[in-house]
């Protein structure tokens, strides 16, 4: 028992040597699009999206949003609800948990 | 995931410039998510710990019923079978 105990601890540093080589591409991977797509906005581009958002609702208003097309319409919808989605992660990290409030 | 065991940067899309407002708009309801689910967690501890603390005396109580009701029914019963 104590044996196969050693041999596991053994094992540890190769799996994961293992681990880190399987993991390094793919990090890198990840970290070349996030740079670029997952960053906080800078202060000069959080007024770039105030002024978008107001832009938005002046087309609400003169009913210009009426004329996009389903194809744009549904990809708009999909980019709303994952912009939603961090909504439900932020709850999660701010109640400690993943499912439920572990009260 | 084949595309990641060929990994030369000429066959991976370049990343995509986000729009600022989707960017304002995913971070900012990040912080919003975290903000209400602290604030949610605040407001449901100490109603969890009363309902906790409502159940232990209940229990006590009704543990306290049982062993009276045990001890009177072992008196009353006078049987040969014991």
């Amino acid at each position: 028992m104590a044996q196969k105990v050693q041999k596991l601890v053994a094992k540890v540093p190769t799996l994961l040597g293992a681990a880190v080589t399987y993991s390094k591409p793919r990090l890198a991977t990840f970290w070349y699009y996030a740079r670029v797509e997952l960053v906080p906005p800078s202060p000069a581009e959080i007024s770039k999206a105030v002024e978008a958002a107001k832009g938005l609702i002046r087309s609400y208003q003169t009913g210009r949003l009426g004329q996009t097309t389903v194809k744009d319409a549904v990809r708009n919808g999909l980019v709303t609800t994952e912009v939603l989605m961090w909504f439900f992660i932020g709850e999660c990290i701010g109640k400690g948990g993943l499912i439920g409030y572990n009260v | 995931m084949t595309g990641s065991l060929c990994l030369s940067r000429s066959i991976m899309a370049p990343p995509v410039a986000v729009s600022p407002l989707i960017k304002t708009a995913r971070w900012s309801a990040l912080l919003i998510g975290m903000l209400y689910g602290k604030q949610r967690f605040d407001h449901l501890k100490p109603i969890a710990e009363e309902e906790r603390r409502v159940e232990e005396a209940e229990k006590k109580l009704r543990e306290e019923q049982e062993r009276i009701y045990k001890q009177l029914s072992e008196a009353s019963s006078d049987t040969i079978l014991k």
